[in-house]
């Protein structure tokens, strides 16, 4: 039990330990991969694969997995109603959909649609939640050639998401105290419109003192400067990115070789 | 590309010569015209009232005003001998540190280690010599190991400003200039930091705007003092001003040391120091008890006694509390999103009750403040009784309305007339000093501007039957402070229960009959201010520090022992 522990404790320093450009590029193939295949079954692979190494490498909770899914499964079911509905309009789908195994072409076609819609979103969700966002901008500066001041912006855009939380619910406090109602737990849908501009404010705000900070402590904009910390190619990158592409080979492969069963 | 950190020559390290700002919103001047100069290796304390200009004249120095907060500048600056305004913001960063006044605009939002190592990254040292630097500043600073990998936005009020501060110190500049350092750290920290920004050697130049004197003042060669105006109305030692400008710099609410009043006592009985004291050790130096004249103590004793009753509350302000307001049973604490940061928490505050509310930086004071305001639910345990209203740590969150005279309206009963309300709104702009600022966009004042806005708005509406006021000295001028404590004093007498969240002992001494001590995830203690003031073991466990009049009650207890 303890060494399963351990293991699992190792997998998920290991995911996080690899180099962000490596797992960038194996996303951006399977990505593109799921755009391009249109089997049901490469989907659910393209799905179940990251969540399982989110779970068993990454001790990433399940639920957690399934609540990452919530927006993407709404999407994609959009997908599936319109191609059930509008069974016209998605007539080279429905072609693609009509040699699957799914009884009906249409409602195939609508659920590999929906299967590609999760697997997009599971495949971006295992790169988020493995990749350590300064992480990722150093490695761009450092092998992408990316300029300090772009990296920088773009680092401070990513800091910005998990702080607008906290801002919002600064505010539901302040408003709550002046209105004298009591705060919900979640905010309902017109609270998170009213919510829209004064946190828009927040960001523009937030980013005029995020350049001015950076300024003021000399972040020039072609200076030669040291980037500590810059993730290196070792070689588990090297390992990772052939296991993920092996996968993905052995999965087109089967959906080739057996696309009617 | 990069400039050589060590300056070319003998002229000032800093110079504005009759330097006059305005920002285009509104259009009027924010600050000067002033011509001030600081030498190299001197210490220069710059006071001035809330929005006499002082942040806006640091801001000018690199240029990132206008460069890139737009304004009109008209006058010259100049930097070690050399136009300002010839080089970018950026290109000055290895000759001039910069604190700013609000801790989150000197970081970038990064994790700990990455926010100390970005200016040297910048400068492009090897990284092995940055780690060395990082790891040398957190030390020196008091930053916990632990820090290193949490993001700088996660911390508290005053551990982002610990960092904030390790960040500046780590440019090793030969001028830091920082502006109100110390406003949200608790006495320990505060005092390592005072001793960190003046401590360097004799060639780095060091200007500090802040409103908390005491530990600072010993250690400043000048200071010099904005009147209302922007213009310099006093210029010297610090001993020499703060005793013959002392009527001046009261009358436009600046601060004084405490060792001031003190010393005002002591020449109304014609027992004057003979140096102008700047602590109450000092003040009473030429009064030691074994050895001055028996005459002169028993004029001194009424003196001081004085000097100490008015820095401690009176009998009567904790005789006429009512019955239990609000109430938190095995009550656990935990911020938004956040772990359980204080757990069995039982807390009675009464009716017509100042309670304080002490503890070091990251103790959890802010989340218990919100707790017992009813604003955050409790992790487990129970609240009983009215809502309460909180002052935020940090004004602008709340902010809601689009002029100063609608934020102050937006907080008023719904039930209470119109006229009533603009004439009770414009009597709190007009005590709180913020007449003619009706029509400003609440984020256009100054910092000590903003928290008397917010202070004004709550204590105008009296909605509240409690409320929370945390770390509300933090930018205030002594002015603000004088009507922040006449307005707790007159709600007190209605009824209402205060509770102020505060670092500063002498404040939580003078107003809050009772206080509670928070730290390592529980109410370490809860009592009678004046007693929890004299356990120096509790004081130390808490980071806290005791208050300035601690020497005078000493001295006085010596007295009576001889």
């Amino acid at each position: 039990m303890r060494r399963g522990g351990a293991m699992a404790e190792a997998g998920r320093g290991m995911l996080k330990a690899l180099n962000p450009l490596g797992k960038l590029v194996v996303c951006f193939v399977w990505l593109a991969a799921s755009v391009l295949v249109f089997d049901a079954r490469f989907q659910l692979a393209a799905i179940l694969i990251p969540s399982l190494a989110l779970i068993v490498l990454n001790r990433t909770p399940p639920l957690v997995v399934l609540a990452l899914m919530v927006p993407f499964s709404l999407f994609g079911f959009g997908f599936l109603t319109t191609s059930v509905l509008f069974r016209q309009e998605s007539d080279f789908a429905l072609r693609m959909a009509g040699e699957s195994p799914l009884a009906s072409p249409a409602f195939s076609a609508g659920v590999t649609l929906f299967l590609r819609a999760l697997a997009c979103g599971m495949i971006s969700a295992f790169f988020a939640l493995t990749t350590d966002p300064g992480a990722l901008v150093r490695a761009l500066m450092v092998h992408a050639r990316l300029p300090p001041r772009i990296g920088y912006s773009l680092f401070a855009a990513m800091q910005l998401v998990p702080d607008l939380a906290a801002e919002a619910q600064q505010m539901r406090y302040a408003r709550a105290m002046k209105s004298g109602r009591r705060l919900r737990r979640l905010p309902g849908p017109g609270e998170l419109v009213s919510l829209v501009i004064p946190l828009l404010a927040f960001a523009i705000r937030r980013a005029g003192r995020t350049a001015i900070a950076m300024e003021a402590r000399g972040l020039a904009p072609d200076a030669p400067r040291t980037i500590t910390q810059a993730p290196v190619f070792r070689r588990r990158d090297a390992a990772f990115v052939l296991v993920a592409l092996a996968a993905l080979l052995l999965c087109g492969i089967a959906v080739v070789v057996d696309p009617a069963s | 590309m990069l400039s050589d950190p060590q300056p070319p020559d003998t002229s000032p390290a800093a110079e504005w010569r009759e330097v006059e700002v305005s920002y285009p919103f509104p259009k009027q001047r924010a600050a000067g015209p002033v011509s001030l100069s600081i030498g190299r290796g001197e210490r220069v304390l710059l006071l001035g009232p809330s929005g006499s200009g002082k942040s806006t004249l640091l801001l000018t120095l690199t240029g990132l005003i206008p460069g890139s907060i737009p304004a009109s500048v008209d006058g010259e600056i100049r930097l070690f001998g050399e136009d300002a305004a010839k080089r970018k913001a950026w290109d000055w960063a290895s000759h001039v540190a910069q604190y700013f006044q609000d801790a989150d605009q000197t970081l970038c939002g990064m994790r700990v280690e990455d926010e100390l190592a970005f200016p040297l990254e910048n400068r492009a040292l090897p990284e092995d010599r940055i780690a060395a630097h990082v790891t040398c500043i957190m030390q020196r600073v008091g930053l916990p190991d632990t820090w290193r990998n949490r993001r700088s936005t996660t911390l508290s009020g005053g551990e982002r400003q610990l960092v904030a501060l390790a960040a500046t110190l780590v440019q090793d500049a030969p001028l830091f200039v920082a502006d109100e350092p110390t406003a949200h750290l608790a006495p320990e920290a505060a005092g390592r930091l005072h001793a960190l920004l003046t401590e360097d050697g004799p060639d780095r130049s060091v200007l500090i705007v802040d409103h908390r004197l005491e530990g600072l003042i010993h250690s400043v060669d000048r200071m010099v003092v904005l009147g209302r105006d922007g213009s310099i109305i006093a210029e010297g030692h610090p001993r020499n001003v703060f005793r013959e400008r002392r009527d001046l710099l009261i009358s436009q609410g600046i601060w004084c040391p405490v060792s001031c009043a003190l010393d005002a006592h002591l020449s109304e009985a014609g027992l004057e120091p003979p140096v102008a004291p700047l602590s109450v050790e000092e003040a009473l130096a030429h009064l030691d008890p074994e050895a001055a004249p028996r005459e002169d103590l028993a004029k001194a004793r009424p003196a001081v006694e004085a000097f100490v009753a008015a820095s401690t509350p009176s009998t009567s302000d904790a005789a006429s509390i009512g019955p239990a307001l609000v109430e938190l049973r095995a009550a656990e604490c935990a911020p938004f999103l956040g772990p359980t940061v204080l757990r069995d928490i039982d807390l009675t505050v009464h009716e017509g009750e100042i309670l304080g509310v002490l503890g070091a930086n990251g103790a959890g004071k802010s989340t218990l403040g919100l707790c017992l305001s009813g604003l955050l639910p409790l992790k487990a345990g129970r609240r009983k009784g009215a809502p309460g209203g909180v002052a935020f740590q940090r004004p602008e969150n709340q902010f809601t309305g689009g002029t100063v005279i609608e934020e102050v309206l937006s907080a008023m009963p719904r039930g209470m007339n119109k006229a009533e309300k603009a004439e009770r709104a414009a009597r709190a702009l007009a005590d709180w000093g913020l007449a003619g600022f009706e029509l400003r966009h609440p984020l256009e004042l100054s910092q000590g501007q903003k928290r008397k806005l917010v202070l004004a708005t709550l204590t105008a509406s009296d909605r509240w039957p409690l409320l929370i006021l945390d770390e509300p000295m933090a930018g205030l001028d002594a002015r603000g402070v004088a009507t922040l404590v006449a307005e707790i004093r007159m709600l007190r007498d209605r009824g209402r229960a205060v509770a102020v969240i505060t670092h500063d002992m002498d404040l939580a001494l003078r107003l809050c009959p009772r206080s509670i001590v928070v730290g390592e995830g529980k109410i370490l203690a809860d009592g009678p201010t004046r007693q929890l003031m004299q356990d120096c073991a509790l004081l130390k466990r808490a980071g806290l520090a005791e208050p300035s009049c601690a020497g005078a009650v000493r001295w006085l207890k010596r007295v009576a022992a001889c």
